[in-house]
């Protein structure tokens, strides 16, 4: 089956630094790839580039390769080449995107109904009336206890799990085909993760959009990716189905990061956590 | 926008949570109060008090309960100081509301031009704006109401001309400080074109410390509209508190009376004005309580 995104030899740069180096990778539908690495290994540079924000207010800019995205007309089209009005057509609504966090991620001037029917009117033309029904809807999708109380709420009056749910609300009810979520679980609680990660999975398998997930957390691999992609220092280190990277990754920086998950006991009797070895990446 | 502390949890939007402190505040309610009063009486003085304040009623500079004068007195031409006082408030205070009107529109549209933007655009906006900025305000507005008639609508807007650099650079500072906030991006990933972000999403957010300013700059104008009158550049078919001043002032020693009213009707509107940006900074502020 053709990929529904399809990321081929991306480079961007920002001025004389390169943040993204040949990077290439393949999305279908209804699978999740996980992008992982450290900090500033370039997977959230990666993410912006497919939605075209990297160039916004940054110097950031997409030197080579090209996003190869099959909308919903199936077409194939080059999202590096797109226009920027026509990237606004494509963002929140075929391609849309979750944020690390979730606690200044909401605007917190409006209720957050009013923000989530704001990306339903944007895109479907739907009246207020038929936007607030949408983001009800929404909101029992993501599980939202006492959804028409919770609509009138402003963000700073709920919980940073809460949040999340609004914002995983608003980044599908448009129905988007590719859903990239950027760490969306880092800024959370170990028991809210889980919730939220059960939930995109179970949300992917309704909607059958396919799912971008960026994270540093292996564990969090672990639990929703089909296929991996571990990046470092700009540079795709290795890549495979999931099983294979966790049982037999060739690449030692792979090895090391898989290494580097803390496991039950295995500190017992230490007075203080001992540190885990560095490893320094040899290309 | 971190932690919500209990006690504010439950206040609801952040505009009902600021008047509500706005209204806890003994000094901003007071000037809030004293501006309706000012305002009321601008409006309906002279329903009660119908006296032509340019016609001449009595003998010149008597003072307060002498002889036949009226209530405050007459000025060095025999008219009623007190219908002075009462009807001079509409020129100080539709000056004021239009140079400031001006001063939203001009500066809150540069300054969030550029401070969205940046780049090229931000560097020219900004280099414009210090020009005005580097002219002495008075004078500046001096020469343009000189140029032109001076009038009502001339010297509201050599006012407001005068006053808009503040506001832009205060805009473009909030707005360099939201546009690489999440929800900005959020907004941006959800397909939100340029103008509704500035607008809809960055605006609203950059209101508190703007509605402040925008406050204070009203009683520096009405400040700033006496002074051009005193200079005997406001419009002279109109009376003003600073005109009455201003005209009086070779007469002040022998009645005091003749520029001590309209001083203190100015100084009421300021301060007014001034009580009521402290409470509003309060109120948005919640941080700054107590200093």
């Amino acid at each position: 089956m053709d990929p529904l995104l399809s990321v081929r030899g991306l480079t961007v740069t920002f001025g004389s630094f390169t943040a993204v180096e040949d990077v290439s990778f393949d999305i279908h539908a209804g699978q999740t790839l996980a992008v992982v690495g450290e900090s500033g290994s370039g997977k959230s540079v990666t993410a912006l580039s497919i939605m075209r924000l990297v160039e916004l207010g940054t110097r950031g800019k997409i030197e080579a390769g090209e996003i190869l995205f099959r909308n919903s007309d199936g077409e194939v089209i080059d999202l590096v080449r797109q226009r920027e009005d026509q990237m606004r057509e494509i963002r929140g609504n075929q391609i849309s995107m979750i944020f690390q966090e979730p606690l200044t991620s909401l605007n917190p001037v409006y209720s957050v109904g009013d923000q989530v029917a704001e990306a339903v009117i944007l895109h479907q033309g739907l009246d207020k009336e038929a936007a607030n029904e949408r983001v009800l809807d929404m909101f029992r999708l993501v599980r939202i206890p006492e959804p028409e109380e919770r609509m009138a709420q402003f963000p700073h009056e709920m919980s940073g799990g809460m949040r999340q749910r609004v914002m995983i609300a608003m980044a599908l009810s448009c129905d988007p085909k590719v859903l990239i979520a950027d760490e969306p679980t880092t800024a959370l609680d170990v028991t809210i993760q889980a919730q939220i990660l059960g939930l995109m999975r179970d949300l992917r398998e309704q909607t059958g959009a396919a799912v971008l997930i960026i994270t540093h957390d292996m564990g969090v691999v672990a639990e929703v990716a089909d296929d991996v992609v571990v990046m470092n220092r700009a540079k795709v280190v290795e890549r495979g189905p999931v099983t294979q990277i966790f049982e037999s990754a060739t690449e030692p920086y792979t090895q090391a990061l898989l290494a580097s998950v803390p496991r039950l006991g295995s500190m017992t009797g230490l007075d203080k956590p001992a540190p885990f070895e560095l490893v320094e990446y040899q290309p | 926008m971190t932690a919500v502390s209990p006690e504010q949890g439950d206040l609801g939007p952040p505009g009902r949570q600021a008047l509500r402190l706005f209204v806890r505040n003994k000094a901003a309610v007071f000037g809030a109060l004293l501006l309706t009063a000012i305002v009321f009486m601008t409006l309906f003085g002279s329903f009660f008090y119908d006296q032509d304040p340019s016609r001449i009623i009595a003998r010149p500079l008597q003072g307060p309960g002498e002889g036949d004068a009226p209530a405050l007195g007459t000025d060095y031409l025999g008219r009623d100081v007190l219908a002075g006082v009462v009807n001079g408030g509409s020129t100080s205070l539709t000056v004021a509301l239009v140079a400031v009107l001006l001063v939203i529109v001009i500066g809150v549209t540069i300054g969030a031009i550029s401070g969205y933007y940046g780049g090229w655009i931000d560097v020219a906006f900004m280099r414009f704006t210090e020009l005005f900025q580097v002219l002495p305000a008075l004078l500046f507005a001096m020469v343009i109401v000189a140029l032109f008639s001076p009038s009502t609508r001339s010297v509201a807007i050599a006012i407001g001309l005068a006053s808009w650099p503040q506001t832009a650079r205060l805009t473009r500072a909030e707005f360099l400080r939201l546009k690489n906030l999440e929800f900005v991006k959020a907004a941006r990933a959800i397909g939100a074109s340029d103008f509704r972000i500035i607008w809809q999403v960055i605006f609203p957010n950059a209101l508190p410390p703007l509605i402040v300013s925008i406050t204070l700059i009203m009683g520096a104008a009405i400040l700033f509209e006496s002074g051009l009158a005193f200079l005997g550049l406001g419009d002279p078919q109109s009376q003003s508190w600073g005109l009455m001043i201003g005209l009086s002032r070779q007469t002040f020693l022998n009645g005091w009376w003749t520029v001590t009213f309209p001083g203190l009707a100015i100084f009421a509107t300021v301060l007014s004005f001034s009580l009521i940006g402290d409470g509003l900074q309060d109120a948005f502020n919640p941080k700054l309580r107590g200093r």
